[in-house]
């Protein structure tokens, strides 16, 4: 086995992007039953979703300045150019919406989510935008892998791969 | 859940303002460096990568925003469905704007 500091950063920037899609959802599935006993597990979920995402920022941001490039080039000289085109392009910046989101997420819940229906509205709004721009930057991750799989597995791919 | 108000607190008001701005700025900070070289260079100095450069002042903006207008009535003087919305609306706009900027361009 031969899995380099590329493979592992990039695995890790992955799964914990997963990690903040889910405790998205996990706080917008605890608001809409939300009570005086789930009150702080929101709260907690909802710091979860910004320490993962973090962490995903961390992670993709350091595999994006020191590994993306070699991939870049592999995906332009392919059949997918528009693996990096459109989908990384757009990912790289729709990424930085969600962190924003993320961030403010645990702000909104510490509103008065037991006495107040527009702050509890205002929590599902935000963890759902969340979980939903999670799935499309996840989706845009395999579409980006893919670029580059199918980049060296062409018959073409022998050219890139000198 | 009695006695259901239907206000937003200060912060939360303020902060989401901050978040719907900071997410329309992120996309139009990404259609101007896209189409204006020199800021792509610029924004390359300042922190090594322009992405770098448009993430920190993503959150420099939302932090200074948020903290600015929590000092503020203004912004939870807002109908909270009207700020709610304001906060999707951006989203969507900045989200789908992005796809189709770098599809069509």
């Amino acid at each position: 086995m031969n899995v380099t500091a590329n493979d592992a950063i990039l695995l890790t920037h992955a799964t914990v992007g997963v990690l903040g899609t889910v405790s998205a959802l996990w706080v917008f599935v605890e608001t809409l039953n939300v009570r005086e006993q789930n009150l702080q597990r929101i709260r907690r979920a909802a710091l979860a979703v910004a320490i993962f995402m973090v962490a995903a920022w961390i992670f993709g941001g350091y595999w994006y300045l020191h590994f993306y490039p070699a991939e870049r080039a592999m995906i332009l000289k392919g059949p997918w150019p528009f693996a990096h085109n459109v989908f990384m392009e757009t990912k790289e910046h729709l990424f930085l919406i969600t962190l924003i989101l993320s961030f403010y997420l645990p702000i909104a819940a510490r509103d008065q989510l037991l006495s107040s229906a527009a702050a509890r509205r205002m929590v599902l709004c935000v963890a759902g935008l969340i979980a939903l721009s999670g799935l499309a930057l996840e989706g845009s991750g395999a579409v980006i892998e893919h670029g580059v799989k199918v980049a060296l597995l062409r018959p073409s791919g022998a050219e890139i791969r000198k | 859940m009695s006695a259901d108000s239907s206000r937003l607190g200060r912060t939360n008001a303020a902060f989401g303002m901050a978040a719907a701005i900071t997410a329309l700025f992120n996309t139009a900070l990404a259609w101007a460096k896209d189409t204006y070289k020199p800021l792509t260079n610029l924004m390359d100095a300042i922190a090594g990568h322009n992405w770098t450069t448009q993430a920190l002042a993503d959150v420099m903006l939302f932090v200074g925003l948020g903290l600015i207008l929590s000092n503020t009535a203004k912004v939870q003087a807002i109908r909270p469905e009207r700020l709610i919305f304001f906060l999707v609306g951006s989203v969507v706009v900045a989200g789908v704007g992005l796809f189709a900027w770098y599809a069509v361009f």
